[in-house]
């Protein structure tokens, strides 16, 4: 037990959650603004998915790094935009669309890299590229927080960085304000001329692009190759996290943090010969348990008498 | 009336303009219709007779199939509310467009918004709500939330978001609907005085007496076409009724003194205090009888929603008790309440009253679904279904192809009378009706008042509330009014009450004391409390 | 063209278009089938393979050898459980992405009961297949109860669960349960007397490990689908699917009515397993499910949640799975082209029903006035 409690506080722990909830933070943020437009994204596993596959494969056979990782969120939002289009100019419905894209971001990877490489795992017998992690001079040398905060990789500081512009976007620019206008009462939005359509594809493409970001950390931030699925229901997980965050960005930002610091638990346990199944299913089990007490908590606070279309459908 | 000289181009002007759904529906048929600057034009018609959808086409927010539409005199093609904004139209509409959350500042100036580059500054929106709510008379808050504030307030909301465009047209779609008599007198100065000026107005109504008291010109539709124009002044409430439905008809309501019996209806220091939004309850106390119709009246928002919500089981009081015929309902769910004899036809039948998708048969046995003949022993029996479905359909002589078409694509007036068509079959004891009539045309209206009445004589207690005091005051045996979620008055003999005797004490300008509100009437027979 | 909808008053108007309308979906979902085949065509041909040569090992492949037959009717067993396994919560418009660790829970009961209990020989293979359906039920009623009690979304909760479920296996599996001798992961056997019947050994015919659970599955979906067209339960599932606020309106206590879905998706989910269980392994394996259980919702919505066009929509689906295992063992072209194909034809699929949500909602807003 003290064993694990040291493990919890030491600063190696502690760089680990941030390193881990990169991919969490980035995609649940991005969720969080098609969300907040009204057109929830259940496809952000197959952009993050799509993103790490393109990012891998584009820098490995162009040797550029930059251009690999461009392409990548290229891809995470060609993802977001084809569910644009399937669910506002073709009426379809947001779950199906979602779980057709990720089925098709599934295949289509698969396909991409055993056709190109032959290889049915993965990209990893070809060299690509890693994004840089940078130590920023003065904050490296402060005792504990130093080890903390610098050294990360660059798309981790870029997550640090989403939260407040995403909060910035969302409450202070005239953008955000159509936006929450958009996905709380379109009707409203349309009688003053705002273009609800434009706007919610514009949220989808946003939401896509920061997926996109989230999946070529996966693939190139500390490793620089893409697995098969390698995902792993990530997307699924930043779905929750904006939930639990109560659809507000800093809400967000910290329980996708805290999905980090479930996952990065589970690791550090599982060192110290705590079987690694029940271990790793930890921060499933305390996402239920989360949902429960939030969902308990909410329903003391709303009225009974509340629609329960409106209840259900959530 | 008018201040437009003869060669001035009138303010608004369509021709021949044409509206065809993809569905085949033809929502507005070859309209012509010419409004002058400085006019106030009220556009009357059944329901489904195409009013709004011409008004829809002449913000641009449904772009017409044919004909031609000119404002200003210039022929103009709106693609979308931007392009009428920019030509000076303004539209308030029914169902107010306001995001709840956003403070009346953020609704009035959203779209185009002060701030430099990205950023919103809501201070000058603020400064500028408040400058054009003096300037103009409407009285707002521009700081309170759209979900915070009365009916009156958001409505007076809508119009300083149209003047805050630079409106020159003013669109207002069933203005007085939710408004008090008192509240729509506030609305018709601001109309005035609007047009004095030079504002040009046009309204659609339902209530033909606001339409004599302000409009200068009356246009009828019906069934999509534009029947005609007369001046106001040219016009009675009965030559309009008779150009909206092609048929002369009567707008009274012909009604047998009703025979109360005993007591079925009890309702004891109610109190109802809501989680979150809503009109909280206090105290209610009141009798229903069987044999009588006890109308509630009420500007909508005071606690009819909940009070209705509450007998029908829908909702739980937080106090007081609730009888009917000697039952203790209070504690039962639904299926208690409906058990104990009470039918409950809705306040918004497309939220709860039927279920759009589902076939009409299937709409008209969801309280009886598990009961014999329909289904014994978990187990549904489609024969019985069936002719149960198409007993109610010939009974209440609603228009559809065939049972089993889904309720959806029915008229309001068809699925109304599926809604009540169910719950009058099961024979209640207590009837509790809300807005019984809305969205229905005049002749299904006609329809529904005798089915009340003749449930009335069946012995059925009747509960109804409406926002149509007319309507109320034609049906009631005995009316109640309710403020802030309080009775206020009670008569229970309506003869030569009038409208704005019962509008003040709806405004709470007046009320009776609770002596009055609660008296016990001697009754035929012994009480059963 | 008639003025408005309601003017269709005449009977058999209605009935000719009700026939109309159900001639265009079918012509719809075969045009949907070919252009999604169309596309993986034109994929194969953009990577440089031969697509005729694909396609031939494809779409004749699983008909060619009795074998073939047999894989095709054990996967499309398995999967159209999966399906029938959420196509009831989907129709109380519950979106359950549950069916895997239902799946595993109850293969998991199964196994457990088969191998530890002695049982008599007709019992020794129905008492499994019941304990699996109790403890798929009993899986899928955690998130019922959380949905109808506590209104939490659950299509956290059962994604959540099933990643709590599917690791409890694997952990039984490495552990508790390891058959000790053998050298891969996986469980002792289950009993001789516990297997489904191999359907080869009654029609002579090699089927491979095509079983008895095809029998079952048969009936399940008849089953089902009387339960939602025939019964009470099932009027109260259509109705809290089609408008909740209008079932609760009308008496109906919707809470239950969740539960109730939730728990017979489960029950059939844990059948599905039991069938991997008994039927196609006869024994515990990780990963058993593969794919299955997503490719079960996918066929759930392709058949709009009607219990017999599930078992039309799985035994479709499933061929192109086998199909494409044949294509990739006998031509370059790797399996994930059906992911491909699947995908296409789901997104097709969405889109195909614009035309009618847009009538639909068009109708609404004329008449709702």
């Amino acid at each position: 037990m003290n064993a694990a409690v040291e493990v919890i506080l030491s600063t190696a722990f502690l760089a680990a959650v941030l390193r881990v909830a990169t991919p969490y933070v980035l995609a649940a943020l991005g969720g969080l603004i098609a969300e907040r437009a009204g057109v929830s994204n259940i496809a952000l596993e197959g952009s993050m998915l799509a993103a790490a596959c393109a990012g891998a494969l584009v820098s490995g056979y162009s040797g550029s790094t930059w251009l690999g990782a461009l392409c990548g969120i290229a891809a995470g939002t060609l993802i977001a935009l084809l569910l644009a289009v399937a669910r506002l100019n073709l009426g379809a419905d947001a779950i199906i669309a979602g779980i057709g894209l990720n089925l098709l971001a599934s295949g289509a990877t698969a396909f991409a890299v055993f056709a190109l490489l032959d290889d049915k795992g993965g990209t990893t017998g070809l060299p690509s590229g890693t994004l840089p992690t940078i130590h920023i001079p003065l904050i490296e040398d402060i005792p504990v927080a130093g080890d903390i905060l610098s050294g990360q990789n660059l798309v981790t500081y870029l997550a640090l960085l989403s939260a407040p512009a995403v909060a910035w976007l969302l409450l202070r620019t005239k953008f955000g304000f159509h936006l929450r206008a958009v996905g709380e009462m379109p009707e409203a939005a349309r009688s003053v001329g705002i273009r609800v359509r434009r706007i919610q594809f514009l949220a989808l493409a946003l939401s896509g692009a920061l997926a996109g970001l989230a999946g070529i950390f996966l693939s190139m931030g500390y490793v620089s190759f893409f697995v098969r699925d390698m995902t792993a229901g990530r997307g699924f997980i930043a779905l929750a996290a904006i939930f639990l965050g109560g659809l507000r960005p800093w809400g967000v930002f910290f329980a996708a943090l805290g999905f980090g610091a479930a996952e990065a638990l589970a690791v550090q346990l599982g060192n110290l010969d705590i079987p690694p199944q029940l271990v790793s299913a930890i921060p499933y089990a305390a996402t239920l348990v989360a949902l429960a007490l939030n969902a308990w908590r909410r329903r003391s606070r709303s009225d009974p008498a509340a629609s329960t279309t409106q209840q259900i459908a959530q | 009336m008018r201040q437009q000289s003869d060669g001035d181009p009138p303010a608004v002007e369509a021709v021949a303009l044409t509206k065809t759904y993809p569905n085949g529906v033809r929502a507005v048929r070859a309209v012509d219709l010419c409004v002058a600057v400085g006019e106030i034009r009220a556009v009357v018609g059944e329901n489904g007779a195409g009013k709004s959808t011409l008004m829809k086409l002449l913000y641009g927010l449904e772009q017409p199939s044919s004909g031609q539409l000119r404002i200003g005199g210039a022929a103009q093609t709106l693609s979308d509310p931007s392009a009428a904004i920019a030509l000076g139209v303004g539209m308030v509409h029914q169902n107010l467009m306001l995001v709840p959350s956003f403070t009346i500042a953020q609704n009035v100036v959203l779209g185009i918004e002060p701030g430099r580059g990205l950023r919103l500054d809501t201070k000058i929106a603020i400064e500028r709500t408040a400058r054009l709510s003096e300037e103009s008379g409407l009285v707002v808050d521009p700081k309170a939330r759209v979900d915070e504030v009365s009916v009156g307030m958001r409505q007076r909301a809508e119009i300083l978001k149209a003047l805050y465009r630079g409106a020159r047209l003013l669109i207002l779609d069933e203005p007085t609907a939710v408004l008090t008599p008192q509240e729509t007198d506030d609305l018709f100065a601001s109309v005035r005085r609007l047009r004095a000026g030079g504002m040009t107005v046009l309204f659609i109504s339902h209530k033909l007496k606001e339409v004599q008291e302000v409009s200068d010109r009356v246009s009828v539709m019906r069934a999509g076409s534009l029947v005609g124009t007369v001046d106001t002044d040219q016009s009675t409430a009965e030559s309009l009724a008779a150009m909206m439905v092609g048929r002369q008809i009567s707008l009274t309501v012909v009604k047998p003194p009703a025979r109360p019996g005993r007591i079925t209806l009890s309702v004891r220091n109610v109190g109802y205090q809501p989680r979150g939004a809503g009109q909280a309850l206090h105290d209610i106390t009141f009798n229903v009888a069987a044999g009588e119709i006890v109308g509630l009246a009420g500007v909508e928002g005071n606690g009819q929603t909940e009070l209705t919500e509450i007998l029908a089981g829908l909702r739980q009081p937080t106090s007081g008790t609730i009888r009917v015929d000697g039952t203790q309902t209070v504690r039962l769910d639904v299926a208690g309440y409906r058990a104990a004899g009470i039918a409950h036809v809705s306040e918004d039948r497309l939220f709860n009253g039927v279920a759009l998708d589902e076939s009409i048969a299937d709409n008209l046995i969801v309280d009886r679904h598990a009961r014999s003949p329909i289904g014994a022993r978990g187990v549904l029996r489609p024969r019985a279904i069936r002719a149960h479905a198409e007993r109610l359909i010939r009974e209440y002589a609603i228009r559809a192809p065939d049972p089993s078409a889904p309720v959806g694509a029915l008229s309001g007036g068809n699925m109304q009378k599926v809604v009540v068509a169910r719950e009058l079959s099961s024979g209640p004891r207590l009837l509790v009706a809300a807005q019984l009539t809305r969205g229905v045309d005049i002749g299904a209206m006609h329809f529904m008042y005798e089915r009340l009445i003749a449930a009335r004589d069946d012995g059925a207690a009747v509960f109804l509330v409406s926002a149509d005091l007319a309507e109320l005051l034609s049906l009631a045996d005995r009316l109640l009014v309710i403020k802030d979620g309080r009775l206020v008055a009670r008569f229970d003999d309506l003869t030569g009450v009038s409208d704005t005797e019962v509008g003040r004490f709806m405004l709470g300008v007046q009320r009776h004391t609770d002596e009055q509100i609660r008296a016990v009437p001697p009754e035929p027979e012994s009480a059963t409390s | 063209m008639t003025d408005t909808m309601v003017e269709l008053a005449d009977r058999r108007d209605f009935v000719a278009s009700r026939r109309r309308a159900l001639a265009v979906d079918l012509s719809m979902a075969l045009a949907t089938i070919l252009a999604a085949l169309a596309v993986g065509f034109i994929v194969i041909l953009a990577v440089g393979h031969d697509p005729l040569e694909a396609y031939r090992a494809m779409l004749t492949g699983p008909l060619q050898r009795s074998t073939r037959v047999g894989r095709w009717l054990e996967d499309a067993t398995t999967l159209t459980l999966l399906g029938l396994s959420v196509a009831i919560p989907f129709r109380a418009r519950q979106i359950s992405l549950g069916a895997e660790g239902q799946l595993y829970a109850g293969a998991l009961a199964a196994a457990v009961v088969a191998i530890f209990v002695p049982l008599p020989p007709v019992l020794a293979v129905l008492v499994p297949l019941l304990v699996a359906a109790v403890a798929g039920g009993a899986v899928g009623a955690i998130p019922g109860v959380l949905k109808a009690r506590l209104a939490a979304n659950e299509i956290v909760a059962t994604l959540m669960l099933n990643a709590i479920v599917v690791r409890l296996y694997d952990y039984l599996l490495n552990n508790q349960l390891k058959q000790p001798d053998s050298g891969s992961v996986r469980s002792a056997n289950v009993p001789a007397g516990s297997a489904l019947t191999r359907l080869q050994d009654w029609f002579g015919v090699p089927l491979g490990r095509a079983n008895l659970g095809l029998l079952l599955m048969l009936l399940t979906a008849l089953a089902l689908w009387l339960l939602i067209t025939r019964t009470t339960l099932g009027y109260r599932i259509r109705m809290v699917g089609s408008n909740p606020d209008f079932a609760r309106y009308g008496g109906i206590k919707v809470p239950r009515v969740i539960e109730s879905s939730f728990i017979i998706g489960g029950a059939v989910a844990g059948l599905a397993g039991a069938h991997l269980l008994l039927g196609v392994y006869g024994r515990l394996e990780p990963g058993m499910a593969g794919g299955l259980a997503f490719e079960g919702i996918v066929v759930a919505l392709l058949a709009r949640n009607n219990p017999l066009v599930v078992v039309a929509a799985g035994f479709l689906y499933s061929y192109l799975r086998v199909g494409g295992d044949i294509m990739e063992q006998q031509t370059d072209v790797g399996t994930e082209i059906v992911v491909i194909i699947q995908a296409v034809i789901v997104l097709l699929v969405t889109a195909r029903l614009l035309p009618d949500l847009l009538k639909r909602r068009l109708a609404r807003k004329q008449m709702a006035r």
